[in-house]
């Protein structure tokens, strides 16, 4: 395969793992919030969560570009003062794909960590813990099936972003074309071989994570 | 004084009133269910923050209100067991009593874990998973963890009420053993006398969200009951109920309960006391 070939493929990778790394910390801290905080604006906080999950992709896109491309608030002072451009790079991809991945993940892991009972964490403190202590020794193990769901689905979105990332990043071959936005262009383009390609490689890696995670699950069930 | 409590608590409509002392050994939290007694053990621990008051735990004040003092859940030194007696699923036997030692000291190997399993009798279950475990079992687990960490208090929140009785009966002795051998002081909320009885040394009665009385439990439970006293006239048996006569009647009792009615009589329903307490 050439290096044509292969870079929506490593693109696509590097943007679902990237963005699932940068999610995990604030989508496990808004899950434990929704999960065990009552505040004022917890229904407020709740719907903005949902909002990448319930807009069309090109909303989400959108609003990307008013907000990060070169004219709107953000990506202007970027530009301003750092000589940074996010619009139409592999960093609007991330950007994209993160926002649209956020809510699945804290959607998912908040209802398991609600079902972590809470005598479990008043043990715990009882026994020392500090709260990021109990978070990690209790609350995330207990909760690790329905966190490490979360995870998968994340990175599975991730992967398959295509709506926001066309607006935001566009589909620049060699640069932002990340694997759905060339299933996109090779199709519209009658190349009905090359959309396959990437078709059966996308089913075929969100399959192999999604078995994955769920022998990990397995796994970690049997050894409780 | 080991542990000193003049605390009050409101929470919605309920509020809680609370005055109670432990010098050493068991102290009773009695009372009929919403009295108010597990709000306390709540309150001890810091696991709700009381409105106002103040809380001594072995000379160091853990909760004040006027000195705006409230020690975290986990500098209290406080060893909690629930009702429920919520055991980490996802670890085994010994590393749940070993879940509040410091990092090096969790290992099967040490004597301290050791000797907790064998004087619960859980040796043998030590890489058992929680989940496969009798209630009893799992009871045992819970208070070795909480007297693992040493604590110079241990609360103990209805702590044989998941139990059948001749479980709890076992438990009941178990513990006292434990409790004695360690010395650790301890507050137990019960609503069952047998319970006081086995294992209080001081009991605080609650009634409606406030300490009405305090005392040894013998003492504090004897004033709770009606005794009626008279001279036999006559009996009858008929369909497994016995009537007996009196005559020169007295009846002692809670003031609250054993009173005339305003035409001058007094009737009294007393609910037939559980066998083998």
């Amino acid at each position: 395969m050439d290096s044509a070939t292969t870079f929506p493929i490593l693109l696509s990778v590097q943007v679902g793992l990237i963005s699932l790394t940068l999610v995990t910390v604030p989508g496990l801290a808004l899950a434990w919030l929704q999960a065990r905080r009552r505040y004022r604006l917890r229904a407020l906080v709740d719907a903005l969560i949902l909002l990448p999950l319930v807009l069309p992709p090109s909303v989400v896109g959108f609003f990307l570009v008013i907000f990060m491309g070169r004219n709107g608030p953000l990506g202007g002072l970027l530009e301003t003062l750092f000589g940074v451009r996010l619009v139409f790079t592999p960093t609007a991809a991330v950007i994209a794909s993160s926002i649209v991945a956020l809510p699945l993940l804290v959607k998912t892991a908040q209802p398991a960590i609600e079902a972590v009972p809470i005598e479990l964490e008043h043990v715990g403190r009882s026994l020392g813990l500090s709260s990021l202590q109990l978070f990690f020794r209790v609350t995330l193990r207990a909760a690790w099936p329905g966190v490490l769901a979360g995870l998968v689905l994340a990175f599975a979105r991730a992967l398959g972003e295509f709506g926001a990332t066309l607006m935001f990043a566009g589909n620049i071959p060699g640069r932002t074309n990340t694997m759905p936005l060339e299933i996109f262009a090779a199709y519209q383009a009658g190349d009905d071989s090359r959309a396959m390609l990437y078709v059966l490689v996308l089913t075929g890696f969100s399959l192999v994570v999604v078995y994955a995670a769920s022998r990990l699950n397995g796994r970690f069930e049997g050894s409780r | 004084m080991i542990l000193e409590a003049n605390f009050s608590v409101e929470i919605g409509d309920f509020s809680l009133t609370v005055e109670l002392q432990l010098e050493s050994g068991v102290l009773v939290l009695f009372g009929p269910s919403g009295a108010g007694k597990s709000l306390t053990v709540s309150s001890l621990g810091g696991l709700i923050q009381p409105t106002s008051g103040t809380i001594v735990l072995g000379g160091q004040t853990i909760f004040s209100s006027t000195k705006e003092v409230n020690l975290p859940t986990r500098d209290r030194g406080i060893g909690y067991v629930p009702q429920q007696d919520a055991l980490f699923p996802f670890l085994n036997v010994a590393e749940n009593v070993a879940f509040g030692l410091p990092r090096h000291r969790r290992s099967p190997d040490e004597p301290k874990l050791t000797k907790l399993l064998d004087e619960l009798e859980l040796t043998h279950l030590a890489k058992a998973d929680p989940t496969s475990l009798s209630g009893g079992e799992r009871r045992r687990v819970a208070f070795a963890r909480a007297l693992a960490v040493e604590p110079k208090l241990l609360l103990l929140d209805e702590p044989f009420a998941s139990l059948d009785r001749a479980g709890s009966r076992r438990m009941r002795s178990v513990l006292a053993r434990v409790l004695e051998r360690h010395g650790t002081p301890t507050v137990l909320v019960t609503h069952d006398q047998s319970e006081a009885l086995a294992l209080g040394d001081q009991l605080v009665l609650f009634e409606r969200g406030r300490t009405v009385d305090s005392g040894t439990p013998h003492n504090v439970l004897a004033r709770q009951q009606i005794v009626v006293e008279g001279q036999v006239i006559g009996s009858q048996e008929e369909g497994g109920l016995s009537t007996v006569r009196l005559s020169e009647v007295s009846v002692t009792g809670p003031t609250e309960q054993v009173k005339p009615d305003s035409s001058g009589r007094m009737r009294l329903q007393i609910p037939v006391p559980d066998d083998g307490q």
